[in-house]
C-alpha cells in the first residue's frame, strides 16, 4: 500500500472497529444544542479528547493505546444549529439532510419497524427543535487483562461518561443530554449502552444474540496501515481471485473513489476531507421468533437445523466459517478444530509477545474465515443467494449467467462481462461498527432489551447503505429472486396475503429439490437511528471556532 | 410527468453527433448486433426490458404540420431509448461500474461526451441531454425484466413437465418434480410492487392508496410503507 492517510486527522472510529481492538463495552450519547456559541465551545472541549486513527504502540509516530476512546458526529440539524453556514450545508447529501426517519419508505422501515414504534429519543427526533438529535458521542472502554476485565472496562466507561457529563454541565444548558433510550424493562435512559455478548460463564464471545459469530468481515481500503495484511476477502475481488484494497474515497470524503473521482462533499474541502457519513441503527432481535422459526423449518430442512441456521447467514453460527468453504457439518467441524488450535496458539503468542507468531496465526485464521469468493458457488448451492452475507456483499457473484445448454437452475461466471469482477459490489461496501446491546434473559420471548447497534460508515449514504438496504435486503431482483428478501434482515411481510419466502438453492448437479423457506417472520426490527457526519479533526476545530466559510 | 411506471423507468437521451462521423456510430451499432459478446455486459446486467439506439439525420425529425416551424439543425442526433429497472442513479451507476468501455464505445463520437468514468461528468451529460417522459404506459408494472424472463421459463417448463409426467409412476413423478423445482430455483421470486424509487407527492399518495386497498388490516405489506398507528405487526385485529 503506497497511499499515506493523515491518521492524526481522521477520527478513530472510522478506521477501527474498537470491539476488535480490546474495547468490549461502549456508551453512545446524544445531545441537543440549545445555544450555538456554547455548543461550539463544547465541541471545542470534546475535540481535545477525540480519539484519532493514529497507530498504537511504541514505535515512532505511534501513541499508547487509550483506556477509553471518544468520538463525535453530527446530524444535519446539529451542524446547522452549530452555525455551519447554509452555503456549506447545501453541499451535504439530500438523504443526510432528510435523516433516517424521512427515508423510511426507502429503507423499508414499516410495520413494527416504522418510526412510531422507535425508542422515544428517535420518535422525538426531527419533530420539535428541543428534541432534535444534534450530536452523537461514543465512548468505548478498554477491557482489563485479568479476570476483572469487565469491571475495568465498565470503570473506564463510567470515568469517560462522568467526564462527558461534566463537560455538558459546563455549558449551563447550552447543550442538553437527550433521554429516551429504552433499556431493560423499558427503563428510560440517557444513553445507549452496548457490550459484547457473554457466555454462560461470563466469558466474552464474538456472538450476537441469535447466536452467530459476528465481526469478521469489514472492508479494507487503501491507506490504513493496520489493515494491510487483511485484504484477502475484505478488499475488492480482482481477476483471478486476487484481492486489492478498495479506493479510499469509498469511505472517506476528499479522497478518490472507485469511480476515479472525489465523492460529492460539502465545501470548503477542509470541512469534508477526512470526514465521512455514519448510519446509526438500533436493531431489535426477535430471538424467540428466530428460535421457533429455525426449529420449525429445521425439522423439515433436509440438511437439519444447524445447516439451516448457517444458510440464513452464509456462515456457520458456532465457528463463523463461510458456507462456501464448509458446505456441510463435517467440513465445518474440521475447520472449527483448526480454528481452535490457531486461536490457542495466537493467545499463547500474544502472552509471550511473540509478534511473528501473532502475525502468522492471525493470517491463518483470516485465511479460513475471510479469504473466499463465490466463484465456485455461482448457483448458490452452498451459500444461498438470499443469505445475509451474500446479499450484503455479493463480491463478484453478480457477474453471472445461464446460457442455452447450461443446466437449468445453474449459473456460471459471465467471464469478462464487466470491467472488473466486483463491479456491482465495489461501490456498495460498508464499514461496520457498533456492538450488541442488552441481554437475552428469556429466549422464549421476543420482547426485552436485546439487539445490535450497528453503525455503518460510507462516503455516500444513498449509493452505499440505502442501496444495499433497499435493493439487496428488501428486494431481490439483482439476485434473480424477484421480490424475495434477505432472510435475516428483510422487512418480511406481516400480512398473510403476502407471505415472505426465500429459496435455499440445491446443487443443480444433484437430484435434490431446492428448499423453500416459507412464511418468514420479521426477525429484526428497527428501533431508531439517524444519519450522521463524522468530521475530521481539522473540521471539528473549525466548527468549534465558527470559521467554516466556503466563500 | 413521470419517467417511472411500475418497475420500469423510461429514459430518452438525445445527443448530437457531427454529421461526418455518423457513419462511425452506425458501424459500431452494426458490429454490436453482429458480434455476440459486445453486449455481454448489458445482458449480464439484465436490467433492461428494451433499449434502442437510433441515429436521426438532421432532416429526419418529424414535421407533422406545415404550421410547425422548421428547426435549423447543425448536427445529426443519436437517440438512446431504454426501459430499465431501478432508479435513474441505480441504473446509470450499474452501467458505469460494470461496462464503462461499452458506454464509451457507443457515445464516444457524440459531441461533448465526457467518458463514463469519472461518474459525475457522465451523470451531468446524461441528465442534460435527457428528455423527460410525459406519458408512460406499462402493461405489467409488477414485472422487472428478470420477472418476464422467469415467467417465460416457468411457463415452458411447466408445459413440458405436464407432458413428461402424464404416464409416469409415483417415484418417477417425484424425481421429475424435484428436477422441475431445481431447474426453476432462480425463477421463483415473488412479484410484488417495486421498491420505492420516487418520493414525489403523487407517487407517495398512490402507494398509500394501494396500501389502503390491499392491506385493510394495516399490516406491513410487501413494499412496506406507512402502517396505521394501531398496527403492531402481530396485530390483535388480525382475527376475522
Ligand atoms: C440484527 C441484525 C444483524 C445481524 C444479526 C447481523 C449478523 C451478521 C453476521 C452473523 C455476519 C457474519 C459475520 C461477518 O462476516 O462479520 C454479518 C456480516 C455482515 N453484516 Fe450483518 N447483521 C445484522 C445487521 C446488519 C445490517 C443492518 C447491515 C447493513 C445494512 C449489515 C451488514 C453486514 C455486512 C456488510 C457484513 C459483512 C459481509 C461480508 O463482507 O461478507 N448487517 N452480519
Amino acid at each position: 500500500m503506497t497511499k499515506q492517510l493523515d491518521l492524526l486527522d481522521i477520527q478513530g472510529n472510522i478506521l477501527r472497529a474498537y470491539g476488535r481492538f480490546g474495547y468490549p463495552v461502549a456508551r453512545y450519547v446524544f445531545l441537543n444544542v440549545r445555544n450555538t456559541a456554547k455548543g461550539r465551545e463544547f465541541v471545542g472541549e470534546i475535540t481535545k479528547k477525540v480519539t484519532t486513527s493514529v497507530e498504537w504502540g511504541d514505535g515512532p509516530g505511534k501513541i499508547k493505546q487509550p483506556d477509553r476512546t471518544v468520538n463525535i458526529a453530527f446530524t444535519y440539524q446539529g451542524l446547522k444549529d452549530l452555525g455551519v453556514p447554509i452555503s456549506s450545508l447545501v453541499g451535504f447529501s439530500p438523504e443526510f439532510a432528510s435523516g433516517m426517519k424521512g427515508r423510511k419508505d426507502i429503507l423499508g422501515d414499516d410495520g413494527p419497524s416504522s418510526p412510531e414504534h422507535w425508542d422515544p429519543i428517535w420518535r422525538g427526533n426531527r419533530e420539535t427543535r428541543e428534541k432534535d438529535v444534534h450530536i452523537f458521542i461514543s465512548l468505548n472502554a478498554l477491557a482489563g487483562q485479568g479476570l476483572d476485565w469487565l469491571t475495568v472496562a465498565e470503570k473506564n466507561r463510567d470515568d469517560a461518561y462522568a467526564w462527558l457529563l461534566d463537560e455538558i454541565n459546563k455549558t449551563e444548558g447550552g447543550v442538553v443530554l437527550l433521554d429516551g433510550h429504552l433499556g431493560d424493562d423499558d427503563a428510560n435512559l440517557n444513553y445507549q449502552d452496548v457490550r459484547v455478548v457473554l457466555d454462560n460463564n461470563g466469558v466474552p464471545t464474538p456472538k450476537e444474540h441469535f447466536g452467530y459469530t459476528d465481526g469478521i468481515s469489514d472492508p479494507v481500503f487503501e491507506g490504513v496501515p493496520y489493515d494491510e495484511r487483511r485484504v484477502k476477502g475484505r478488499g475488492k475481488q480482482m481477476p483471478g481471485g486476487t484481492w486489492a484494497p478498495l479506493a479510499t474515497g469509498e469511505f472517506l470524503l476528499g479522497h478518490v473513489d472507485e469511480a476515479k473521482e472525489y465523492p460529492p462533499a460539502p465545501e470548503p474541502i477542509l470541512l469534508s476531507r477526512n470526514g465521512t457519513y455514519m448510519i446509526y441503527r438500533k436493531l431489535h432481535e426477535n430471538v424467540a421468533t428466530f428460535d421457533r422459526y429455525l426449529e420449525e423449518q429445521g425439522s423439515k430442512f433436509p440438511g437439519g437445523k444447524a445447516l439451516l441456521a448457517a444458510k440464513f447467514v452464509g456462515r456457520w453460527p458456532d465457528t463463523g466459517v463461510p458456507l462456501v468453504k464448509a458446505p456441510d457439518a463435517a467440513s465445518n467441524a474440521k475447520f472449527g478444530a483448526q480454528l481452535l488450535s490457531l486461536n490457542a496458539a495466537l493467545n499463547a503468542a500474544q502472552k509471550k509477545g511473540d509478534k511473528e507468531s501473532v502475525k502468522s496465526n492471525e493470517q491463518a485464521i483470516d485465511d479460513i474465515l475471510s479469504d473466499f469468493t463465490y466463484d465456485d458457488d455461482m448457483s448458490g448451492a452452498k451459500c444461498p443467494f438470499s443469505s445475509h452475507i451474500r446479499r450484503i456483499n455479493p463480491r463478484a457473484s453478480l457477474e453471472m449467467m445461464n446460457e442455452e445448454g447450461d443446466k437449468p437452475g445453474s449459473f456460471k461466471v459471465s467471464k469478462d462481462a464487466f470491467d472488473t469482477p466486483g463491479a456491482l459490489a465495489n461501490r456498495r461496501r460498508l464499514l461496520r461498527r457498533g456492538l450488541p446491546y442488552g441481554e437475552v434473559k428469556d429466549r422464549t420471548r421476543d420482547d426485552g432489551n436485546h439487539g445490535i447497534v450497528i453503525m455503518m460508515v460510507n462516503a455516500d449514504i444513498n449509493r452505499q447503505f440505502e442501496f444495499v438496504q433497499q435493493q439487496w435486503v428488501n428486494y431481490g431482483n439483482d439476485f434473480k429472486a424477484g421480490n424475495d428478501k434477505e432472510i435475516i434482515l428483510g422487512n418480511h411481510s406481516m400480512d398473510d396475503n403476502f407471505p415472505s419466502k426465500a429459496v435455499i438453492e440445491a446443487d443443480p448437479d444433484s437430484d435434490q429439490p431446492p428448499y423453500i423457506l416459507s412464511k418468514i417472520p420479521r426477525l429484526v426490527v428497527t428501533r431508531g437511528g439517524d444519519y450522521f457526519f463524522i468530521p475530521s479533526m481539522t473540521a471539528l476545530r473549525m466548527i468549534a471556532q465558527g470559521v467554516i466559510d466556503p466563500t | 410527468m413521470s419517467n417511472i411506471a411500475g418497475k420500469a423507468y423510461a429514459m430518452n437521451v438525445i445527443t448530437p453527433i457531427r454529421p461526418y462521423t455518423t457513419w462511425v456510430n452506425k458501424f459500431i451499432f452494426w458490429i454490436a448486433v453482429k458480434i455476440p459478446g459486445t453486449l455481454k455486459g448489458l445482458i449480464t446486467l439484465s436490467l433492461i426490458h428494451y433499449a434502442r439506439w437510433v441515429i436521426i439525420g438532421k432532416d429526419q425529425f418529424p414535421h407533422l404540420d406545415p404550421k410547425q416551424p422548421k428547426e435549423e439543425l447543425n448536427y445529426t442526433y443519436m437517440m438512446f431509448f431504454s426501459n430499465f429497472n431501478g432508479s435513474w442513479d441505480q441504473y446509470v451507476d450499474s452501467f458505469t461500474f460494470a461496462i464503462p468501455g461499452g458506454l464509451d464505445l457507443f457515445w464516444k463520437w457524440n459531441i461533448r461526451y465526457s467518458k463514463s468514468v469519472p461518474l459525475t461528468p457522465f451523470h451531468d451529460y446524461i441528465r442534460y441531454n435527457q428528455i423527460e417522459t410525459i406519458h408512460y404506459y406499462n402493461a405489467y408494472p409488477l414485472a422487472a425484466s428478470n420477472d418476464v424472463k422467469s415467467a417465460k421459463t416457468v411457463k415452458s417448463s411447466l408445459i413440458k413437465f405436464e407432458q413428461d409426467t402424464r404416464n409416469v409412476s409415483g417415484d418417477n413423478f417425484l424425481k421429475l418434480y424435484n428436477a422441475l423445482l431445481r431447474g426453476l430455483q432462480h425463477d421463483m421470486g415473488d412479484m410484488y410492487p417495486t421498491p420505492i424509487v420516487s418520493m414525489s407527492a403523487h407517487q407517495v399518495e398512490r402507494r398509500q392508496k394501494w396500501h389502503a386497498a390491499n392491506l385493510p388490516e394495516g399490516g406491513a405489506g410487501p413494499t412496506g410503507g406507512t402502517a396505521p398507528k394501531e398496527a403492531h405487526g402481530h396485530s390483535a385485529k388480525k382475527g376475522k
